[in-house]
């Protein structure tokens, strides 16, 4: 009796290494083609050997890879900036401060997270003509930002209310302003949603692919997520060159994703805690 | 000094309320501005502008004419709508539940069965979710690809002949970028049951391991139940995760072979900006548009308004 628990505990790790091997094949296929010379750049399996990484110095050599990075990186920060500055804003005046209709305007803003990005792009990208954004950084910033605020707001608002009131009534009578009390108070106590938001936020938009397709036109201001469909066809007959671009692509948000995650979960577990 | 806030616990009533209006001032009201202007400008309007533009029709000297409901009746006369329709409904009844199974059962595991790895299957089973989708297709290109692809070489180990690429045949094409969704995607309904589960009171389930339940009966007449606001926010996330269906199916198949796997964002990727019917497109948009709100409506008076990532109660939303 007393052995069985621990030969379950085996075979369920087992079964969760087997599961987690197959779930990576696509991850490793693509790492393993883009360190394959080109004589086996076409063979039918997962493994190949010898390895090489020369197909990562050709691309890195030939193509402008650290300044789509850059893109990716300016926008993506800019709007994780403008969404935890924003939502967190507007999750104060609603939580804290209890501004008369901001609980409609609350109401309001969350029908976004029913609007599907397809039915937006068209008139996007029409507003985006008119302001002149057309491959700017801002025409992707600040409809991210609109799109990413109502969820952020969620979380925040959440939050906030579940802070302890007396924290905001102290601060209050110890003479602080709505803003002070903002800053001084409200921000420090949700930290790790902010954080959570934020690594979201980062994720998404790293990512998100509809939008910056049709904005972005010019190789200067392109970001990462667009670029991979060029390189399908500049590299059609050496897969090792496309899947080292690929895997280029792929691993910034990878590698911060694992430095992050540890912080990303906490946040999500504690916004689970009252369920 | 906290004496008349410490009794409030809802803040939205009371003197607690009271209270906090004396921060307010005209001033205050610039908490809101921001969000509220992104709202207007980059939502609200862009939704205006689609119904309206949906009405007219742009002939070819660029002069608009009042055409009223004509597009949206041509729009749904074109068979192609209706295979939208139809891709869309399977999209959604595949990949919802079998990404909640899945990621369900992976969660239950990692989170009642393991210490040491917790933290290591955690992140590694959500690592798809943070792979960039563009690379996730052409990588996915390559599994099917025949010949070369692993895919049909593996497969055949299991008796299973794959002779052209699933994605270059009308009757498979749809399913198999099904496949790559799932796979992108259990992760993330994965890391939703985890915050589930980890959250779970344990008293409870101290409580039904007394009365006897143990294992898979614990699992499934009370862990599942008790992860009921989760699976809501995963189904409605799911819903409109459907909707938002663009990168995989642009990059994989473009929406064919002959619109066999077009998607609701390929077809109005192709009427607005590779056909330019601005008319039309918008059309399309609010039949989307239209589409989401009334699956959301129907979760509501359904379900119940669970919004948050972690299917958290909200009585105010």
């Amino acid at each position: 009796m007393r052995r069985r628990p621990a030969v379950s505990r085996i075979v369920i790790h087992a079964a969760l290494f087997l599961l987690l091997a197959i779930w990576m094949i696509p991850e490793v296929y693509m790492l393993s083609i883009g360190l394959r010379t080109p004589a086996q750049a076409f063979d039918a399996t997962l493994f190949v050997w010898p390895l090489t990484f020369d197909n990562f110095v050709t691309v890195i050599r030939d193509n402008p890879l650290t300044s789509f990075f850059l893109n990716s990186l300016i926008v993506t920060l800019s709007t994780v900036a403008l969404v935890v500055a924003f939502s967190s804003l507007f999750a104060f005046a609603c939580a804290v401060l209890n501004l008369r209709g901001s609980l409609t305007l609350y109401a309001t803003l969350l029908t976004t997270l029913m609007v599907p990005l397809a039915s937006l792009v068209l008139p996007l990208a029409i507003l985006l003509k008119t302001f002149g954004w057309v491959n700017t950084y801002a025409g992707l910033i600040f409809p991210y930002a609109a799109l990413g605020v109502p969820f952020a707001v969620v979380v925040l608002k959440a939050f906030m209310e579940d802070s302890p009131k007396e924290l905001f009534e102290a601060a209050r009578v110890d003479g602080c302003n709505a803003w002070q009390t903002y800053w001084h108070v409200a921000l420090p106590l949700v930290r790790p949603a902010l954080v959570f938001v934020g690594i979201w936020q980062f994720i998404t938009t790293w990512n998100e692919f509809f939008l910056a397709l049709i904005i972005l036109t010019r190789d200067e201001v392109k970001t990462l997520t667009i670029v991979p469909m060029q390189y399908s066809g500049l590299y059609m007959a050496n897969p090792g060159a496309l899947f080292a671009v690929l895997t280029l692509i792929a691993l910034p948000l990878i590698l911060l994703y694992v430095v992050v995650q540890r912080a990303f979960v906490r946040g999500l577990l504690a916004g689970a805690v009252k369920g | 000094m906290s004496v008349t806030a410490s009794g409030s616990v809802s803040g939205s009533s009371g003197p607690a309320a009271r209270h906090y209006r004396r921060f307010a001032g005209p001033s205050t009201y610039l908490f809101l501005l921001p969000a509220v202007a992104l709202f207007v400008v980059f939502i609200a309007y862009p939704i205006v502008w689609v119904l309206g533009e949906s009405l007219f029709s742009e002939d070819r000297g660029g002069a608009n004419t009042f055409v009223g409901l004509d597009t949206y009746l041509s729009v749904l006369a074109d068979p192609v709508f209706w295979i939208v329709v139809r891709n869309m409904t399977v999209w959604a009844l595949i990949t919802i539940p079998v990404q909640m199974i899945i990621g369900g059962t992976v969660a239950y595991f990692i989170e009642r069965h393991t210490d040491a790895w917790r933290g290591f299957f955690r992140t590694m089973f959500f690592l798809p979710v943070v792979t960039s989708v563009s690379v996730i297709s052409l990588v996915w290109v390559q599994i099917y690809a025949p010949y070369y692809g692993i895919a049909q070489e593996y497969l055949g180990l299991f008796g299973i002949e794959m002779a052209s690429s699933p994605i270059g045949d009308p009757s498979t094409a749809i399913y198999a970028l099904i496949i790559v969704n799932i796979w992108q995607w259990t992760g993330f309904s994965m890391l939703m049951y985890v915050a589930g589960i980890a959250n779970l009171p344990t008293e409870v389930l101290d409580a039904a391991r007394v009365d006897g339940a143990r294992g898979l009966r614990l699992a499934w007449s009370v862990i599942v139940p008790m992860l009921t606001p989760v699976t809501k926010s995963l189904l409605m996330l799911g819903i409109i995760g459907t909707l938002q269906t663009f990168p995989i199916v642009q990059l994989m198949t473009g929406g064919g072979p002959n619109h066999a796997s077009e998607v609701f964002g390929t077809y109005v990727f192709r009427t607005s900006f590779v056909l330019g019917d601005t008319g039309r497109g918008a059309t399309i948009s609010v039949i989307v548009l239209l589409l989401a709100l009334v699956l959301s409506i129907v979760q509501i008076i359904y379900l119940g308004a669970d919004l948050s990532p972690s299917g958290r109660k909200r009585e105010d939303a």
